[in-house]
């Protein structure tokens, strides 16, 4: 197994560099996209507080909280982005304690609906620590992988890699909470796609994960999993059960048409007839207000930030960046199309946030967190003619 | 490209793997776009439709279920405030329903296995109500609607319930409303019945069940995605009152019925017993009473499968109307249509005198007189006043038994008399035809002797027996039994007005008849129905011992006693000549097995307390029960 290898943190890179320097090594279309993204969110929440008949302003509404939340995000982004990321690979070790100790807090203490547990309460917040943990688990394999530099076309280092994101991925199943574990082994897949593993081992690693998915079928899944992973894929779906929400939320993006029937003007999520249309259906109520076009202008910001998370990764001249921001990328397009897709009948059903867009503040404050580290990145580079 | 390679070392990034990246990237994003597009732009006008359709829903209003009232105006029913609690399954998520469930059960004190049955037993699709629990207290109620969404499908609707005000004293008559049954629901659907609907289930609550509903009308709601009513958007038809019925039964009379069938039940002992009172002159019935018997309010507030299961269990079977729905052997009450049949068919006269024996002899087998003697000689009068069983055995020869059984339909037996309860059966009058088709032969000689007596094949319903001696009693107009008196609009007009419906004008000549009214007479001058010698009334009528079952070991059958009786128009005064009478009473105790005729005290007992005669008549020694049977 591999050894994540502490180096020593460069920081005199930040004192050597000026603040103007850094500056334009700031990639200001990143922030510009994600900043979008998180208004088009706040918008949602704001005509989801309307919907709900409250002010919007008044206190604990989707539309409060998530303002709150967006604030809480600015100061984790801009704190990630002075801190110099070469110390990510000196704690990788400690960051991946953490992360398996928040994952076991909330499997002991974490509550949830029918008997899961995903939430843990701290104070008046409830928070969902398996979102930090997605880029906590980041980290970690940045640091692991570049750390095997040289020898990163190996069997030993996708392993490694593998054995790394093992516990996590199961302590987040136990939740149980299969879309996150999803997410976990996508963020993998990419990651190691992209620091240029064999491809032979990752055909292999392929077929042995789909060779598992009977497996899993049979012993690991519930029933109630297995009805929401499959409602998708039935014709005549039991629109009272598992294929309900799924109904309500293609009527509701159906009816939207073009240019949608205008903010707050949502008639299914108006009339309540969308269950969870705050969280993980929020890309219904758009489509159902804002129409096409509206579904359409969050895709581009979504491929624009893309873009700039992959050119992050493409300038970085450590092994860390560039397998940091393929990881991020990752975990933005897997969440994207199966948030996107679930809702538009075409993935099945499993409780994966719209990055930026969904309420929800652990997924917001760990964007945020993954965010300002690209920028970290991006501003403690030599500028690139790119 | 960089040109500022410097001493960095060369990064790991391969720009084919980055292109790939970027390339399932845009060929995903490109896949939700083509799908936004198919559903929104594509598809948009359909899903459009659905999404108004989904809005709104068309909800019934109820209509106030029409009230029930005795002969005298005496509310027999009231609809009363009902917190009903009621789950939508199609809003109860599957991962949450065992911790609902649980909670719900807690919060009722129901066995959380009862919810689950009556929830996957609903009738209706998983989007319709199901009740899962009546008659919840208060602030039970308040607390499952406060809790709203942490119990997600569940709702508390206020309904009318109905409460019986005299409970078990109508239940037999009244019946109850309950649930709709998934089989109902399938045919009433089309009429506007709601798969949580109430429904009349058996007694008048269900022959009248159109009346008593009414109209539901309709209004357009809003609802949210939990089922809840978010708002009433307009209303489309105003809900049409059930209409109220007016019972010919008088309570004060169904009283005295029922409290001298206890009385009889209780100091012999036996299980089952009918009394019923009629109008002869109307064929309105003024107290129907069959027991054992069972409180139709538990239905109405919703009966537990155990007590429900315990009713059903019971041999003498409390569920059923006794008066209507069963039939028995009728006994000697029976030779009415014998000694009809003979006198109409001029077979004798009413001074015709026909030698009475200890027994007939047919072939090998020989058919004894009830007390082994006779009575010598006897007329019409002698016969049926002693009620002479070789005078009838000889009646009956004379008229064979398809005249006889022509007599009997005369009467009214063999087929329903069209009394307003459900579920009346038709007894049975043999025939030659009759038994060539349930039995495969004709009757034989001694079955028709048998049949004149009232025993062997005859089966009759107390309903039908009263009403045939209702028609003797009124000169010969055979009615239909009626329960409903009118029938009255929720705006107070007349809907159905009162008319007696007559089935026969004339059963037989009058002469006839008159005939047998006194005949009736004579049982009881004669001494033969002694007991009711002394009563300061006149009653007329005739007792019957019907055997059943199997002998015991002295070779003695169980029977069950009747009496069939009827008074003049004046009571004290009058002649049986006359057709007044506008009182006949019918008992009838199964497996009576007692020393006197049981139901003859039991009318006795009824017309004291109906005529308000002060001095008591009974004779309980009469009820010493043993296996006594000696005289019919």
């Amino acid at each position: 197994m591999g050894v994540i290898r502490a180096q020593p943190a460069r920081v005199t890179d930040w004192a050597a560099g000026s603040v103007g320097a850094a500056w334009r090594a700031f990639d200001l279309q990143l922030t510009t996209y994600a900043a979008l993204l998180v208004a088009v969110g706040l918008v949602m929440a704001y005509t989801n507080s309307v919907e709900s008949g409250s002010l919007p302003l008044e206190a604990g509404t989707t539309f409060g909280r998530g303002l709150m939340w967006a604030g809480i995000a600015v100061v984790v982004f801009v704190l990630a982005t002075v801190f110099d990321y070469h110390w990510l690979k000196t704690l990788a070790w400690p960051i991946y304690a953490l992360q398996l100790g928040l994952l076991v807090v909330t499997l002991a203490i974490g509550s949830g609906i029918g008997g899961s547990a995903r939430w843990v309460s701290i104070g008046p917040f409830t928070f969902q620590f398996s979102e930090i943990a997605k880029i906590l688990m980041i980290i970690v394999l940045a640091g692991y992988l570049a750390a095997r530099e040289g020898r990163l076309d190996s069997l030993a280092s996708l392993l490694g890699a593998c054995f790394l994101v093992g516990p996590p991925l199961v302590l987040v199943m136990l939740q149980p909470d299969l879309g996150t574990s999803l997410v976990f082994a996508a963020i993998l897949a990419g990651m190691l796609w992209m620091s240029g593993a064999s491809l032979r081992w990752l055909t292999a690693l392929a077929v042995g994960v789909l060779a598992m998915i009977p497996l899993a079928w049979t012993y690991l899944l519930r029933d109630y999993q297995k009805a929401r992973l499959t409602s998708f894929l039935d014709a005549n779906p039991d629109i009272q059960g598992a294929g309900y929400q799924l109904h309500q939320a293609q009527i509701a993006v159906g009816s939207g048409g073009i240019i949608g029937k205008g903010l707050t003007n949502g008639t299914q999520t108006q009339g309540d007839l969308l269950p969870v249309q705050a969280t993980d259906f929020v890309f219904a109520t758009l489509a159902e207000e804002l129409g096409f076009i509206g579904g359409v202008v969050l895709f581009v910001l979504f491929v624009l930030l893309l873009w700039r998370v992959l050119v992050a990764g493409w300038r970085s001249r450590d092994a860390f960046g560039t397998l940091f921001a393929a990881g991020v990328a990752s975990m933005v397009l897997f969440q994207l199309v199966v948030n996107v897709g679930m809702v538009l009948g075409v993935m099945p059903i499993t409780g994966i946030p719209l990055p930026f867009v969904t309420h929800g503040g652990a997924s917001l404050v760990s964007m945020a967190a993954g965010l300002g580290i690209l920028q970290s990145i991006n501003i403690r580079q030599s500028r690139a003619a790119w | 490209m960089s040109v500022f390679l410097g001493d960095r070392p060369k990064p790991v990034r391969s720009l084919s793997r980055f292109l790939a990246f970027a390339l399932i990237a845009i060929i995903s994003v490109s896949g939700l776009t083509a799908r936004l597009f198919y559903l929104q732009i594509v598809d948009g006008g359909r899903l459009a439709t659905l999404a108004v359709r989904n809005q709104t829903v068309i909800d019934a209003i109820k209509s106030p279920r029409g009230v029930i009232l005795d002969r005298n105006g005496r509310a027999l029913v009231a609809n009363v405030p009902n917190f009903v609690v009621k789950l939508r399954p199609s809003d109860l998520p599957l991962d949450q329903r065992l911790v609902v469930v649980d909670r719900l059960a807690a919060l009722l004190g129901m066995s959380a296995a009862d919810i689950n049955a009556t929830v996957d037993g609903n009738p209706g699709s998983a989007f319709d109500l199901v009740r899962i629990a009546e008659d919840v207290d208060e602030d039970t109620a308040r607390l499952i609607s406060e809790a709203g969404d942490e119990l997600p499908g569940v709702e508390v609707d206020v309904e009318a319930r109905r409460e019986y005000t005299d409970g078990p004293l109508m239940s037999q008559i009244l019946g109850y409303t309950g649930p709709v049954s998934g089989e109902q629901l399938k045919t009433l659907k089309d009429a506007g019945y709601l798969p949580d609907d109430l429904i009349g289930k058996v007694g008048i609550e269900a022959r009248y069940e159109s009346q008593l509903r009414g109209v539901y009308g309709s209004e357009s709601v809003q609802r949210n995605a939990s089922g809840r009513r978010t708002q009433v958007l307009r209303t489309i038809a105003e809900p049409r009152p059930g209409d109220s019925l007016t019972l010919t039964i008088d309570t004060k009379e169904q009283g005295y019925a029922q409290k001298a069938l206890l009385w009889a039940m209780k100091k012999v002992g036996i299980k089952r017993g009918v009394v019923i009172v009629m109008n002869p002159q109307t064929g309105e019935v003024l107290a129907l009473v069959s027991l054992p018997t069972y409180d139709n309010n538990v239905f109405a507030r919703g009966i537990s499968n155990a007590s429900y299961a315990k009713l059903l269990n019971n041999p003498d079977k409390p569920l059923l109307n006794h008066a209507t729905q069963a039939h028995y052997p009728p006994g000697s009450t029976y030779k009415l249509v014998a000694g009809t049949g003979v006198l109409a068919d001029k077979k004798i006269s009413a001074t015709t005198k026909v030698r009475t024996r200890g027994y007939l002899t047919l072939g090998s087998t020989r058919f004894y007189e009830w007390n082994h003697r006779g009575f010598g000689a006897c007329d019409i009068y002698c016969g049926f006043g002693h009620s002479s069983d070789t005078f009838f055995f000889q009646m009956a020869g004379k008229l064979g038994i398809d005249r006889l059984g022509y007599w009997a339909n005369r009467y009214g037996f063999g087929q329903p008399t069209g009394i307003d309860l459900p579920g009346e059966v038709s007894g049975i009058v043999p025939s030659n035809a009759w038994k060539q088709n349930a039995l495969g032969s004709r009757i034989l000689p001694g079955e028709t002797y048998q049949a004149g007596i009232g025993q062997g094949y005859d089966v009759v319903t107390p309903i039908q027996l009263i009403n045939a001696y209702a028609a003797l009693a009124n000169g010969g107009t055979l009615h239909q039994p009626q329960i409903v008196r009118e029938i009255v609009g929720p705006d107070g007009t007349v809907v159905q007005p009162f008319a007696p419906k007559v089935l026969r004008k004339a059963v037989a000549p009058a002469s006839v008849l008159r005939t047998m009214r006194n005949a009736a007479r004579r049982t009881v001058t004669l001494r033969h129905t002694w007991n009711l010698v002394d009563l300061p009334i006149k009653v007329a009528g005739k007792s019957g011992t019907a055997e059943f079952g199997t002998r015991d070991s002295k070779g003695r059958l169980p029977f069950h006693s009747w009496f069939v009786g009827f008074v003049p128009k004046d009571p004290r005064h009058g002649s049986f000549n006359g057709t007044g009478s506008e009182l006949v009473a019918l008992a009838f105790a199964y497996d009576s097995r007692t020393k006197g005729n049981v139901a003859t005290e039991i009318v006795k007992y009824y017309m004291q307390l109906h005529f308000g005669i002060k001095k008591d008549y009974r004779l309980p020694g009469l009820l010493k029960r043993g296996n006594f049977y000696q005289s019919n």
